[in-house]
Parts: C-alpha cells; sequence; structure tokens
C-alpha cells in the first residue's frame, strides 16, 4: 500500500493549479495492477476497485459550472468584517440571452440582491441583437441602475452618463460609499474584448465599483498598451455590428438578408444602431425597475427527467417481466410458479 | 538515523485527509463567522498548509479571543507539569470548527425560559433542574414458567463413556 501512498502525495502536490483529473486514474494504475499489467485491448475496465476509490468531483464542478478555484477566492469575507456580504457582479451567457446579477454568498444558498437580464431590454426598445457586445453593456447598465435604485444610491452615483468608452471609475462621493462588487466571469476565458467586459463596463458606467483594469475591454492594443477609447465606444454602440453589416450589404446582400433578417424586420439599418443604443441606454437610466411579468407559472409543473418509480411499480414490473420469461420458457416447462 | 521530531513529526495519518475527500474545501468553512467568545474545535485540515496549529491542539476545543483577517485567535488548556496553561494560539480557519460542547447547554436554556415563562403565566412554581436517572421501577414477570433444576446423583459409567 506504500506505493498508493506515494500516488497520493504527488496528486497532492500537483493539486493547486488545476482540476485534476487524472487522480483517479492514478490510482488506478497502482491499485488494481491485475488490469494495468495486461494493457490489452481487452483489459480496459474499471474494475470494481476503481469505482470503490473514485472520489467525485463536487456537484458543481461535474456539471461543469461551477471554478471553485475562483468561487473561494470571490466569496472568502475577512473574519473580521463578520457578517459583511461580499458582492459578487455575475455575468453569465446563454445562447440566446445574457444574465447579470449582483449576488451575495450564504451557507443555505447563494441570495440574488438584483438580477438583469438581456430579455428584458425589448422593454427599453432594444429588440435584436440581445448577446452582442452592445447588448452586454446595456445588460450592465441596468443592472447597476437597478441595484443603485433600490438602494437609494442612484442620484448621488450618476456613473457615466455619456459612454465614451474611456477608462471610468466611480468616485466616493459624500455621505456614502459606491457599492462595491466583484466581477465573477465565471468559466469564460477572458480574451480582450470578450462581452464580459462590455457588461463591465456597462456596470461601470451605471456607477458601481467594481475593481477592474482596461486590459480586456475592446479596443486595447497590446502593442502600444493603452485603450483605444474610441474602439471602445464603437464596440458599445453596436459599431463593429454596423460595419459588418455594411460589408456584407456590399459584398453579399444574400447572406446579410438571411444573416441580419430580423433587424431588416425591424427595420433597422447600420446608421440606425448608435442612435438607438442611446436610446436604449437613455431609457434604461430613466427607469431601471424590475416589472413583473403577468405569465402565470404552469398549472402542472414541466418534467424533465423520468420519473422515479415506486417500490410497488418496480415489483409490479419485475413480476411482469418473470411472468413474460416463464411463459416463453413455458413450452418446454411443465410447472410455472408465478413469483408473486 | 534517529527519529527526527520535527513539528509535523508523527502526523501521518492525523493530518492526512479522509477517505475520497480530498482536493477542494467545501465552501461553509469560509462562510462560517466566528465571534470572540465562542468555543471551537480546532481540527487541522492537511490540504491547507498556511496557518496550521501544532499537532498537539489537533482535537482541542477553545474559546476565540481573536479575530483577524483569515484566521482565528483560540485559547487552548495545556497540561505542562503540574500546571494547565492556558495557551492562545492562532488559527486559520480551515483549521476550525464550531464546536458543539455548548449547544446542549444553550438549547436548555431557551428551553427552561420557555417553561418557566409558560409557568409563569399559569401562576404555578415549577424547577428546571436536570434530575439524574433513577432506580427503575418494579414491574412484574410476565409469562414466566418455572422450571425446578435438581441434581441427579452421579452415574460413573455415563461420565466415563466419552473417553478415558
Amino acid at each position: 500500500m506504500i506505493s498508493s501512498r506515494v500516488c497520493n502525495c504527488l496528486s497532492f502536490i500537483s493539486l493547486p493549479s488545476s482540476l485534476s483529473l487524472c487522480r483517479p486514474l492514478v490510482s488506478l494504475l497502482f491499485q488494481s495492477s491485475k488490469s494495468a499489467a495486461a494493457m490489452a485491448f481487452v483489459k480496459a475496465q474499471k474494475s470494481k476497485a476503481y469505482f470503490k476509490r473514485y472520489q467525485v468531483k463536487y456537484k458543481r464542478r461535474r456539471d461543469g459550472k461551477t471554478d471553485y478555484r475562483a468561487r473561494i477566492r470571490l466569496i472568502n469575507q475577512d473574519k473580521n468584517k463578520y457578517n459583511t456580504p461580499k458582492y459578487r457582479f455575475v455575468v453569465r451567457f446563454s445562447n440566446k440571452y445574457i444574465v447579470a446579477q449582483i449576488i451575495s454568498a450564504s451557507i443555505a444558498g447563494d441570495l440574488v440582491l438584483a438580477a438583469a437580464y438581456s430579455h428584458e431590454l425589448p422593454r427599453y426598445g432594444l429588440e435584436v441583437g440581445l448577446t452582442n457586445y452592445a447588448a452586454a453593456y446595456c445588460t450592465g447598465l441596468l443592472l447597476a441602475r437597478r441595484v443603485l435604485k433600490m438602494l437609494e444610491m442612484d442620484q448621488e452615483y450618476e456613473g457615466n452618463v455619456e459612454a465614451t468608452g474611456e477608462d471610468f471609475s466611480v468616485e466616493p462621493a459624500e455621505t456614502r460609499r459606491p457599492f462595491r462588487a466583484l466581477l465573477d466571469v465565471g468559466l469564460v476565458r477572458t480574451t480582450t474584448g470578450n462581452r464580459v467586459f462590455g457588461a463591465l463596463k456597462g456596470a461601470l458606467d451605471g456607477g458601481l465599483d467594481i475593481p477592474h483594469s482596461d486590459k480586456r475591454f475592446a479596443g486595447f492594443s497590446k502593442d502600444s498598451k493603452q485603450l483605444d477609447a474610441d474602439v471602445h465606444r464603437k464596440y458599445i454602440y453596436g459599431g463593429h455590428v454596423a460595419a459588418y453589416m455594411r460589408t456584407l450589404m456590399e459584398d453579399e446582400p444574400e447572406k446579410y438578408q438571411s444573416h441580419f433578417c430580423e433587424y431588416i424586420k425591424k427595420g433597422l439599418e447600420a446608421d440606425d444602431l448608435e442612435g438607438l443604443y442611446k436610446k436604449v441606454h437613455a431609457a434604461i437610466r430613466a427607469d431601471p425597475s424590475m416589472k413583473k411579468t403577468d405569465k402565470q407559472p404552469p398549472k402542472e409543473h414541466k418534467r424533465f427527467n423520468l420519473r422515479k418509480l415506486t417500490y410497488e411499480e418496480r415489483k409490479a414490473k419485475l413480476v411482469e417481466r418473470l411472468n413474460a420469461l416463464n411463459s416463453a420458457a413455458g413450452m418446454d416447462d411443465d410447472d410455472e410458479e408465478d413469483d408473486e | 538515523m534517529p527519529a527526527g521530531h520535527g513539528v509535523r513529526c508523527r502526523t501521518r495519518d492525523s493530518f492526512s485527509r479522509p477517505f475520497r475527500k480530498k482536493g477542494y474545501i467545501a465552501l461553509t468553512t469560509y462562510l462560517r463567522t466566528y465571534k470572540i467568545g465562542d468555543y471551537v474545535d480546532v481540527k487541522v485540515n492537511g490540504a491547507v498548509h498556511k496557518g496550521m496549529p501544532h499537532k498537539f491542539y489537533h482535537g482541542r476545543t477553545g474559546r476565540i479571543w481573536n479575530v483577524t483577517k483569515h484566521a482565528i485567535g483560540v485559547e487552548v488548556n495545556k497540561q505542562v507539569g503540574n500546571r494547565i496553561i492556558r495557551k492562545r494560539i492562532h488559527v486559520r480557519i480551515e483549521h476550525v470548527q464550531p464546536s458543539r460542547c455548548t449547544e446542549e447547554i444553550r438549547m436548555r436554556k431557551i428551553q427552561n425560559d420557555k417553561l418557566k415563562a409558560e409557568a409563569k403565566a399559569r401562576g404555578e412554581k415549577i424547577s428546571t433542574k436536570r434530575q439524574p436517572e433513577g432506580p427503575k421501577p418494579g414491574f412484574m414477570v410476565e409469562g414466566a414458567t418455572l422450571e425446578t433444576v435438581t441434581p441427579i446423583p452421579y452415574d460413573v459409567v455415563n461420565d466415563l463413556k466419552g473417553g478415558y
């Protein structure tokens, strides 16, 4: 068993960097020497020993949804601050929508202070392009204004009303300190110009205090190590989308029709986008409150997985199967026993 | 080679993580808040190397006397020679669990306060003292049949049948 101890120590040392998937397999190689010795095509099974020793990762890690290394560091609050909540500005992207939330952690479960979804943006006049950089900016801005309104700080902290793309940080006002949150990116790869940072910019301009650097905003060039505010401003107002629309209209009109069909339906041209986003920003600042939908929750809750059978149902199934087996073999057999 | 007496000597098993519980530490350890005066158990978590107490304190319970950013000051009793010293150590939160030693007393206190308030409302006096378990009450044995056993005279032949 000394070999197993050694292998455990090895994997223990390499742990801090990443979520090591190699751990169970390493033990497999040392533990079940029978299957390892053969190493032929046949013997590549996971033996009972493998399963007995396998340690499952946390549920959310198995789902691939939570990065616990980052989570520990985001949630950890100094102990001498006792119950002061530490808020995370969470941005997540689905295929069609953007979700921005302010969340504080607790043992019972995380509590969401406020949330903003990009599917609320139609209320402010933005109906298409709900997952692009500009929409992320709008969602971040909406969340920031909502939170500040909720905490009655929105008069004090206006933030950056005119989105210029420059790096803007909130100045602390006289009476209250700004609302501080930490950006929680999730499992996204933080490259320059990622939409996550679009949402971050929206929240910053909305008036939240989020520690950041301008290195990852769209428009930061690695060579000059500077943020080109104009480029960033273009992205915030959908300039990159507009440019693509123009090139497609000239070169491939059919592709333009198919790709931007929703824009065309709403009558949006490449030049209209900037004006549209300006109006959306103004509308968001005017009324950021959350509106409850009038949709009723469906009477019957939709099931996404199979219902588990009860004990009686499972026994009945077994009886059925046995009867079927017996009747099939019953041509030969004279006596049949019904397992009742 | 002579035996070493390093700080972590003889801790191979006590500091090792339990079976199939290696890797990341559950987030509740970081989310718990501790106040001065609480009782905590010191239990070393071998996965975190910083702020580890000495192996003597593993399994001890003490009171909190200080709270810092990532650690807690715990006051633990240690017998040194013929006296007990109150030792003050600082331990990182990963190596500390809230102690349940005072839980029973606190629950009982709440319960007793409630009972006393109810009794006061009713106007009668009650004693909330705990009573030790007394001797068990007497009972009649049911369904017992008497089997009388008498000695039989010693029979040499039968006895030696087994073997000489």
